[in-house]
């Protein structure tokens, strides 16, 4: 028994040390990381200039109705992107429902030399459900971002992968354009 | 450290003993802190001759005869031999895989050397070498790399790769580095060089850039032909997701281009048809060999799962047939209704406070919708008939195979605001689709023409298949509008309109198509009415009533 009880110590000190070891000697060839240097142009000092956005958000009707807002607006296609999805993220300032059902973090934009946009989103800790659900989040991002940007159309992602569809029913598996028979008119 | 200095084993047993050995040269090779102590078993501590020991008696013993000699080694001690061996193995591998600290790239006479993490190699070298660019935005927490038209986007830590504006996904991700992204060399080589026109030679010390496509990585490939009376079609069934476009040949035949790809056809001898011969893989390519008079009409790209449709028939070789989609079959007989329960199976779709599901309502409602239209005399189809999970692409596809006159796919809503209630239906949006000839699709193989299909490659078959498109988008308009009306006079409830949205389940169909939301699982009003039979009934007969003035008006 006392045999047994050290040999099984013996091999957790094994497998121990030659964890030890993969680290170590992993560690020889990874070269320390220095922080990352932005490569584009520093920031320009002066602040961008406030302009007026449309955000859409969710009326009881099951639509998405504007909400009017003036933040700073850079020129730049994805600068404008993040600041459009942090005013939707903040949610809205009138009576309206959000769009975003959970804190969605807007990870990467690629942007495509014709103008279409990939947003890569976090996705839902927990399934989403219903096609309202789907079409006020997707809709919702996607007709803000086409409003406010000179982009043409947008295909949101969801951690980092081509989703077929959120909730079952939206096609996502490519780029989107404003959808006008989701806005409301009143 | 020498924790293994009771371990004991036969000296003459060559196989224990070269496992011991082998695993001591390891040790020693990989500079492990420790080495294998192996002991032979005619030592002090065991006689020479012994068989099974009073202290084997409480284990398993496992005896090692050699040379008429009887030892034997405690099945614990065992173990931990092999989990040793086992995790030796794993270093090797892994060692084996990791990329030497620096490493040199040379292409057209110059040479640059880069350093390796993660065994990724840093990219802004190479891409100096190459004479083209790599910036990063910030905002975008992307890297552009640009070499003359080309431009390839890439995130460190995302698999996804914009390739001059269009989607892929990688096996792994670009990682940020000290010198700005490093990415690993099958990235490089598939995501970096080769949308640039360039591929990875390994050479000694290094890897040689040079201009062409690479042999590419493997694929297997499965055919499978299906003649019909006046085409066939052929499938090849891929094991991953693989570029490919079909092209005819000029001489009878078609080939399917796969640049990056070296495909591997298995069991071709299986192959039986009458219009296909054989179908041969060469490098970047499969070689679909025709029989006299047979030539390529349509071909497709197809996922989930991967595959490569081609049509053909005895019409004379077209020059290269874009994608298409395929006439529905042209039947003899009433044309079905396909009623689509939403959801089923593991997919239950939304689930109200009272444990409703989604999946178990709209199966009931198109149950007694099917019950209503039959009794009408028309006949109809479910792509359902009980708790099973379907393909939201297969839905339409059978509706398009059964040449249905209408399709309704029938959903029940949920949202976060629980006083959002009614019922509402959705048909196609195609604005957003009609210039992407990808989505032009769908309709594939599952609809399988006899007929012949329209033609895509020229200005007037894009201007016809607009045209066929829009009046299907018409139609669907004009039921999604009966089918409200009818749900809103029978049942008072809220109209929340007709609208437009590319729903999956009603791509690609090419008979009117609606989605019916039946009403809001999330509201508490609604969903105790959804519950009862008598208001899925009511629901059922409110749509039966608006397929029936659609039809009606025909």
């Amino acid at each position: 028994m006392k045999l047994r009880l050290i040999l099984i110590l013996l091999a957790g000190l094994a497998i121990g040390s030659l964890l030890a070891w993969l680290l170590v000697a992993g560690s020889s060839q990874v070269v320390p990381v220095a922080e990352v240097l932005p490569a584009e142009a520093p920031p320009t000092p002066t602040p961008a200039p406030e302009q007026k956005i449309t955000l859409f958000f969710a009326g009881d009707d099951g639509l998405l109705h504007p909400e009017i807002r003036t933040v700073p607006l850079p020129e730049e296609t994805t600068a404008r992107i993040r600041i459009v999805f942090a005013e939707l993220l903040a949610g809205p300032r009138s009576s309206l429902q959000p769009i975003l059902p959970y804190p969605a973090e807007l990870r990467t934009v690629f942007v495509s030399p014709d103008g279409r946009v990939y947003l890569d989103l976090s996705g839902p800790p927990e399934a989403l459900e219903g096609s309202a659900t789907e079409l006020m989040l997707i809709y919702g991002v996607v007709n803000s971002i086409l409003l406010n940007t000179d982009v043409v159309a947008v295909q949101v992602l969801f951690d980092g992968t081509e989703r077929s569809t959120l909730t079952g029913h939206l096609d996502l598996s490519r780029p989107l354009v404003l959808n006008k028979y989701l806005i409301g008119t009143s | 450290m020498r924790f293994l200095s009771n371990f004991r084993a036969s000296q003459s047993n060559k196989s224990l003993h070269s496992q011991i050995k082998g695993g001591r040269e390891a040790a020693l090779f990989f500079g492990y802190p420790f080495t294998f102590r192996h002991q032979p078993q005619h030592s002090r501590a065991r006689p020479r001759t012994a068989s099974f020991s009073y202290a084997c008696k409480s284990r398993i013993p496992i005896p090692l005869r050699t040379a008429g000699n009887c030892y034997h080694v405690p099945a614990m001690r065992k173990t931990v031999f092999f989990t040793l061996v086992l995790l030796l193995g794993v270093v090797t591998v892994l060692q084996a895989q990791t990329l030497p600290a620096r490493l040199e790239f040379r292409h057209q006479g110059l040479k640059v050397e880069t350093t390796s993490i993660r065994n990724r190699v840093e990219l802004a070298p190479i891409m100096t070498l190459l004479g083209g660019e790599a910036a990063y935005s910030a905002s975008a927490g992307v890297w552009a790399l640009s070499l003359g038209e080309n431009l390839v986007q890439v995130a460190p830590d995302r698999r996804l790769v914009l390739i001059n504006g269009k989607l892929a996904e990688a096996q792994d991700a670009p990682i940020t580095s000290p010198g700005g992204v490093a990415v690993t060399l099958r990235f490089l080589d598939e995501y970096v060089l080769g949308p640039f026109g360039f591929h990875l030679d390994a050479t000694a010390g290094g890897y040689s850039i040079v201009a062409g496509v690479s042999a590419g990585r493997p694929v297997t490939v499965r055919p499978a032909a299906a003649d019909f009376s006046a085409t066939t079609t052929l499938v090849l069934s891929l094991d991953r997701a693989a570029d490919a476009s079909v092209e005819a040949r000029p001489g009878g035949g078609a080939v399917v281009l796969m640049p990056r790809s070296a495909p591997r056809i298995e069991s071709a001898n299986r192959l039986r048809s009458r219009r296909v011969r054989a179908v041969i893989a060469a490098p970047g390519r499969i070689e679909v060999d025709l029989k006299p008079g047979v030539g390529l009409i349509s071909w497709n790209v197809l996922t989930t799962p991967d595959r490569v449709v081609m049509e053909f028939g005895s019409a004379p070789p077209t020059p290269t047939p874009a994608p298409i989609i395929a006439r529905p079959v042209q039947r003899t007989g009433p044309r079905p209704i396909v009623i689509d329960p939403g959801h089923g199976g593991e997919d239950t779709g939304a689930i109200g406070a009272s444990g409703l599901n989604e999946k178990e309502l709209t199966l009931a409602i198109a149950s007694r919708l099917a019950r209503i239209l039959r009794a009408a005399g028309h006949p109809v189809r479910l792509t359902r008939d009980g708790d099973v999970g379907r393909a939201l692409s297969d839905r339409a596809a059978l509706a398009n195979r059964l040449d249905a006159q209408v399709f309704v796919s029938l959903h029940a809503n949920a949202w976060t605001a629980p006083s959002v209630h009614g019922a509402e239906t959705y048909y196609m949006s195609l604005d957003d689709r009609a210039s992407d000839a990808a989505a032009q699709s769908t309709a594939d193989l599952e609809n399988r023409a006899d007929g012949g299909s329209l033609d895509q490659g020229s200005t007037l078959d894009l201007i016809l298949w607009d045209m066929a498109q829009s009046e299907v988008l018409n139609e669907s308009a004009r039921l999604a509008l009966r089918v409200q009306a009818r749900l809103n006079a029978l049942l008072g409830l809220k109209d929340r309109g007709v609208k437009q949205a590319p729903f999956v389940v009603l791509t690609g169909a090419t008979m009117p198509a609606v989605l019916v939301e039946v009403g809001f699982l999330s509201n508490s009003e609604e969903m105790k009415q959804l519950a009862s039979p008598d208001h899925q009934q009511a629901l059922a007969d409110a749509i039966a009533l608006g397929i029936g003035d659609f039809l009606a008006r025909q």
